[in-house]
């Protein structure tokens, strides 16, 4: 592969062919990060001028909030985020499978950490009566919060569909069709795995972890849970790979620009996890 | 021949750096749950409510810092980046800064159901 022929020749943090010396994908990239801080301080703030004031109806938040979950979600954000480092990292150096098995790694990560704040979600509108339209702290609560899970949703896209171009032949021989089919799947594996996942949480919550319990979830879920298996062998059977592929170490710069967006979406947690979250606790 | 061995020189350092990167990135991802952690245990510390306020808003950025300069490398990129990131950084956070300072004020409070009803009743009486 004649991107492994140049590894170590490509210099990741300069370009000296642009007059600023740096990539113009990563200087876009930066450029736009730097928009996104601008319209999350709006949201922030808005939260929290909101939160600092009595408003009507205001609910009791402390009871509300299940700090366990928060945490673990902004665990598993952490984490992708290693996954990313590393992903990004593995492409510099031009080693393709690992960057596979990163990204992947970095999808699996983000979907959790949707469906945690799905449960959230569903839990605050179902069972606390938390809705848009509630209270102003939920109209704050859902915009802010929603906004940022767009933005995860949109990082998983993105990261699913560098994942499905790594599998571009070097041959050119024709590849559109299956990217489709494999786009396609992952779409399904997607929905079906958190619909299964948040069946099996609501069947142990209303039965505890017993054999009813798994015998709900099978009888309720059954086919989410086959339609996850099915896609998770038609995942792995796309996933093979033993021709050349165009995809390399020159490619690093659109997975790094990739990554800046993933670990942008991070600290914009690391804010709301304190700002909404932990400072309700005091 | 010189020449040579200067490239080998340059790609054993590259090798290297690029090694030792990817401790650096364990090594913060470690850094990053320990005080994710931290910040977890302090809520429940009975301290005084601007200490912890203090502390949860240092670590919070401490957090940022380390993602920022180490996972999204621009300790090692050029320093426009960094400027350009820290325009919309600090633009983002003076709109913060002002909006709370705004809304700070009294006549800034909004208005609870007593109040609406008490202007109501001036209202009507003139």
């Amino acid at each position: 592969m004649s991107t492994h022929a140049a590894a170590g020749a490509i210099d990741h943090h300069h370009d000296h062919t642009t007059t600023t010396g740096i990539p113009n994908k990563k200087l876009f990239m930066w450029a736009f990060l730097a928009s996104d801080c601008m319209f999350f301080g709006a949201l922030i703030s808005t939260h929290l001028i909101y939160r600092l004031h009595q408003t009507p109806n205001q609910p009791d938040i402390v009871g509300l909030f299940s700090l366990e979950l928060t945490s673990f979600s902004t665990f598993i954000l952490l984490m992708s985020s290693l996954l990313m480092a590393l992903a990004v990292n593995a492409c510099q150096k031009g080693k393709v499978a690992a960057t596979r098995k990163m990204l992947l790694g970095t999808i699996v990560f983000g979907l959790i950490f949707l469906t945690c704040q799905v449960y959230e979600f569903s839990h605050f509108v179902h069972e606390k009566g938390l809705t848009l339209s509630s209270s102003m702290f939920g109209s704050t609560f859902y915009t802010l919060t929603g906004t940022h899970g767009c933005h995860v949703a949109i990082g998983v896209l993105w990261l699913v569909l560098m994942y499905i171009r790594s599998f571009k032949p070097a041959d050119g021989s024709p590849w559109i069709l299956k990217s489709f089919v494999h786009l396609a799947v992952f779409a399904l594996v997607t929905v079906a795995s958190i619909k299964a996942l948040l069946g099996g949480v609501h069947a142990v919550q209303e039965h505890g972890a017993t054999a009813q319990a798994i015998s709900t979830f099978v009888h309720h879920d059954l086919l989410a849970i086959i339609v996850t298996a099915v896609g998770l062998v038609g995942l792995a059977f796309l996933g093979r790979s033993s021709k050349a592929v165009e995809f390399g170490e020159a490619n690093a710069i659109d997975v790094e620009s990739m990554g800046l967006y993933w670990h942008f979406v991070d600290i914009v947690w690391i804010v709301i996890f304190t700002a909404v979250y932990l400072l309700e606790y005091l | 021949m010189s020449a040579s061995t200067h490239s080998a020189v340059d790609a054993s350092g590259h090798g290297h750096h690029e090694a030792s990167k990817f401790h650096i990135f364990v090594q913060l991802a470690m850094i990053l749950a320990v005080i994710t952690g931290v910040e977890i245990v302090l809520i429940y510390i009975p301290l005084a409510k601007w200490l912890i306020v203090t502390s949860l808003v240092t670590l919070s950025l401490v957090k940022f810092m380390l993602v920022i300069f180490i996972f999204m490398h621009l300790k090692w990129d050029k320093l426009f980046c960094t400027i350009l990131f820290f325009i919309g950084l600090i633009l983002a956070g003076g709109t913060v800064a002002a909006l709370l300072a705004l809304f700070h004020v009294e006549d800034a409070k909004p208005l609870t159901t007593e109040d609406t009803a008490s202007i109501d009743y001036v209202v009507r009486s003139a």
